[in-house]
């Protein structure tokens, strides 16, 4: 009966009787419990990007290649993962909120062809402004379908998945289209291209980072509370930035997008853990009838939920568009499936109500450390789709098994 | 150092000796239980909150093992390692969060764990035609679950646990959210089953009601038995002194704090109704006043309560709250003051993924806040502390799991989430359903402080004993419309009964 039970009542809306296993393994003392956070499921992600890095290191090392642990490699692996990353971090406020976003990689498409293709006329600036404004109104029809008339979110941006790449096609009439203007030419290389020297930066980042988190520590600790989760996993974060600066040396460069995605995953993060608005949204996606009854406003965190996404695949897509100056019309194309896969990575519950901006950022960087690592082995690209796919599924495996394997352990 | 049951000399159909269980975190749930189960008997589980009812249940029900004792099954020995083993065994449990498949019909859940080929077929009707002979109760086969209502639910649990052949049924709390009418079908139903010869384990945490069915009972508390004994026997005092391990006070004594209306007018409904659900329904309630609501399941109790909230987009007619035309829009009706405790905690009460402490400040997260939008920690935990503390919920810290309290201490949560902002008016849809006698009093007494501080509050409730006396007024509802209104001094039990029962 517990089967057919769990079946029901689904991850959702555990019923008490199917609870009360978990209840076992709960470890309820005042400070964090260490095991759980620094276990497979908690910081799986970040274990599996070391061991991935480690591997490559001694192949790379042992097969007599360059350097795997390069500044230039290293930058290049979070180059290729921003675009990636920035919409992951967006697709993850969707996942939070208890929707699902698969139109995010059309319409970053569509950010892309109208920047490219009004740039000439209008300027690049003014026509980046058109294209975020026009992906924010795919996020609002999103929102206002799934919202109003109640149809799965998933459904509905299938089809708006299908309908902008034909939006795309349509506004490219199926061809690659060239920004001519120069001008406009030189502010989306200003804006997308070259190199930003980090080092000073990193160490200034680091070391207020931490600061401010043994400032919380200590404040935390005097006042005989137990130090918060966030102020270790700061200071762990604080501390390899600043060995980074000083490995990385004074010629240690990112490319912008990096900068652009950092940025905004930094603030998502802050808004999502220390804001009023962060928890509404993480409780409108872990029981939105609750909250609503709460007296949140459960449609217009939804809502929000997508104009965020959409609005970001825009701005993904300008940065897309900028980087060559051109944009065909499949471009992007599976990327979707990609953004999701990176907040799966990260631990993103597909049923709303939990994940982490950082873990998604973590997970795009693994992945493209693995697509990376294909690249400098010389291995067949061939191959790189079942790895791929076989690290996603195992990465949802230690999820979903990490947190009830204990329970039938002491059961 | 038990009782013999009158028919000893019929051996058990399930023995549990010396059952103990051990959580993996050191909860010790279980300390050498006893319990016999004979055929044709009735026997009744009792127990607060967290006395072990429920580990108990899931241990001779094969969804976790014991940790130490012997479980012994028509004579042999057994150790259930999955529920379907139970199941084939001949143990069937009815859970009391019911676990059927609301899109499929009620023969294709009575026979889901069947193994038949083809999904509709003409003997498993023969079969289910005779299963309600059995039982004394007829229900369409065809009809879709998700459109009955819990009551007849329960029942395709019954079908359900007859159609697998079992020769014991335990029943969960089987009548813990079903008004009256529908509790009776269940009572007729145990009854006409334990003459059949089925054993019967029926927890329950209504002393009438275990009075009234059982032949035997055993009381637990903290994991232990503290009564074993013959219905006939013992007093409802008694076994009330044994949950609660002390004396309980019966709710006389709240009725003695009534007397705090005032002049001031918190809430006026004109014309409030809602199309198919609630007839127009005029209502003032002053401050310090506590309407109780009476009626059966579906009477429209809940309904009235989220029309007034707003929560209810479809209402008509105006609700006026401190003299303020309300729109329909539960998140201004939060801010100006109005709060809801939900009928079903799971779906519409708790949010599961957040501890204790989130849980609690939801509702008024911008007090806690600095400037309204930077979350302080502190404070919320404080808040926590303070809810745990008011309500005596049974928790180690505010950051326990609220999945992980029992049902009786998460309700506690969500009425104490509503403590803490400007509330003046608190709606609350059967806010003791499934919990036990101290927490149950507890609630009640706090619903009666609430009231004398000045809050106005709605109270719905299946048990009348509680309206009277928590209530300075009492509406009757049926069938979507309030048909009748007493001061609670005025009337009683009967009488409630009667009007919700629609004899008139």
């Amino acid at each position: 009966m517990s089967a057919i039970e769990s079946q029901i009542t689904g991850p959702k809306a555990p019923g008490e009787s199917n609870r009360s296993d978990d209840a076992a393994t709960a470890v309820t003392t005042t400070t964090p419990d260490w095991r759980r956070h620094f276990g497979l499921r908690e910081a799986g992600v970040y274990y599996a990007l070391i061991l991935l890095m480690i591997v490559l290191w001694v192949v790379t090392y042992s097969l007599g290649r360059p350097n795997y642990f390069s500044a230039t490699n290293l930058t290049n692996i979070l180059y290729q993962a921003s675009l990636i990353g920035l919409m992951g971090v967006a697709m993850t406020v969707v996942l939070i909120t208890g929707n699902f976003d698969l139109s995010v990689a059309s319409v970053a498409a569509l950010g892309a062809a109208i920047t490219v293709g009004l740039a000439g006329e209008l300027g690049f600036w003014p026509a980046a402004a058109v294209a975020l404004a026009a992906c924010t109104c795919v996020g609002v029809l999103n929102g206002t379908i799934v919202q109003v008339v109640g149809i799965n979110a998933f459904i509905v941006t299938l089809g708006t998945l299908t309908a902008i790449r034909g939006l795309v096609l349509i506004l490219t009439d199926g061809r690659s289209l060239l920004v001519g203007s120069p001008d406009a030419r030189a502010q989306m290389v200003a804006f997308e291209g070259g190199r930003v020297p980090v080092q000073t930066s990193l160490i200034v980042l680091g070391i207020v980072l931490l600061l401010a988190f043994a400032y919380v520590a200590f404040r935390r600790r005097t006042a005989g509370q137990p130090v918060p989760l966030f102020a270790i996993g700061g200071t762990i974060g604080a501390l390899f930035i600043l060995a980074i600066a000083f490995l990385g040396g004074p010629d240690l460069s990112v490319a912008k997008p990096v900068i652009y995605t950092a940025i905004y995953a930094l603030l998502i993060w802050f808004v999502l853990s220390f804001t009023t608005v962060g928890r509404r949204v993480y409780a409108v996606g872990g029981n939105a009838e609750a909250a609503r009854l709460s007296g949140i406003n459960v449609a217009r965190y939804k809502m929000a939920g997508f104009m965020l996404s959409s609005a970001t695949a825009g701005f993904a897509g300008i940065l897309f568009g900028s980087r060559l100056g051109a944009v065909n019309p499949t471009a992007l194309q599976g990327a979707e499936l990609t953004v999701i896969a990176t907040a799966i990575l990260g631990g993103t519950s597909l049923f709303g109500g939990a994940g982490s901006v950082i873990k998604t950022l973590v997970g795009a960087l693994l992945l493209f450390t693995l697509t990376n690592g294909f690249n400098i082995l010389n291995l067949g690209a061939n191959y790189q789709g079942v790895i791929e796919g076989t690290v996603v599924v195992a990465a949802a495996a230690i999820y979903t098994v990490g947190g009830s394997r204990k329970a039938k352990k002491g059961a | 150092m038990h009782a013999m049951p009158a028919d000893a000399a019929a051996a058990p159909l399930l023995s549990l000796y010396q059952i103990d269980k051990t959580f993996p975190n050191g909860t010790v749930a279980l300390r050498g239980v006893d319990f016999q189960a004979y055929a044709g008997r009735v026997h009744g589980l009792l127990g607060a909150n967290g006395a072990g009812k429920s580990t108990l249940i899931k241990v001779l029900a094969g969804s976790i093992p014991a940790s130490g004792g012997r479980l012994v099954w028509k004579g042999k020995e057994a150790a259930f390692s999955a529920p379907v083993e139970a199941n084939r065994a001949g143990i069937a449990t009815i859970h009391q969060h019911i676990p059927l498949v609301r899109t499929l019909s009620v023969l294709e859940n009575v026979f889901l764990g069947s193994t038949g080929r083809w999904r509709r077929n003409r003997a498993d009707r023969d079969r289910f035609a005779e299963l309600c002979e059995e039982v004394g109760y007829a229900v369409d086969p065809d009809a879709m679950v998700g459109d009955l209502s819990i009551g007849t639910r329960q029942m395709v649990c019954v079908f359900q646990a007859l159609q697998l052949g079992a020769d014991l049924i335990v029943m969960d709390e089987p009548t813990a959210s079903l008004a009256q009418g529908e509790r009776e079908l269940v009572y007729k139903t145990v009854q006409r089953l334990a003459k059949q010869g089925k054993g019967i384990v029926f927890v329950s945490h209504f002393l009438d009601e275990v009075v009234l069915l059982t032949d035997e009972l055993t009381v637990l508390r903290d994991g232990r038995t503290v009564m074993h004994a013959e219905t006939a026997e013992v007093q409802e005092s008694d076994i009330a002194e044994a949950i609660a391990g002390k004396t309980v006070g019966t709710l006389e004594h709240l009725r003695k704090d009534r007397g705090t209306v005032r002049e001031k007018v918190v809430l006026e409904c004109r014309d409030l109704a809602s199309p198919g659900k609630l007839a127009p329904t005029n209502l003032t309630l002053r401050a310090g006043e506590v309407i109780g609501i009476a009626g059966l399941m579906g009477s429209g109790r809940s309904e009235l309560l989220h029309a007034v909230y707003g929560s209810d987009r479809q209402a008509t007619g105006d609700v006026l709250f401190g003299g303020r035309k309300m729109p329909r829009n539960p998140a201004t009706s939060v801010r100006a003051g109005m709060a809801l405790v939900a009928e079903d905690r799971n779906l519409q009460g708790i949010v599961p993924v957040f501890e204790i402490w989130r849980n609690m400040t939801l509702p008024h997260l911008d007090d806690t806040a600095a400037g309204g939008l930077l979350t302080r920690r502190r404070v919320e935990l404080e808040r926590a502390q303070e809810g745990i503390r008011k309500l005596s919920i049974k928790a180690d810290s505010p950051h326990v799991m609220v999945t992980e309290l029992s049902g009786g201490n998460a309700q506690k949560v969500t009425v104490a989430k509503w403590l803490f902002g400007d509330v003046t008016l608190m709606l609350l849809d059967e806010p003791t359903a499934g919990i036990d006698v101290g927490a149950k009093a507890d609630i009640l007494a706090l619903v009666r402080r609430l009231a004398s501080e000045g809050m106005a509050v709605i109270f719905v409730s299946s048990e009348f004993e509680e309206l009277l006396a928590v209530s300075d007024r009492i509406l009757v509802m049926r069938d979507g419309a309030v048909v009748a209104e007493r001061a609670a001094a005025e009337t009683d039990d009967q009488q409630l009964i009667l009007l919700s029962g629609g004899t008139g």
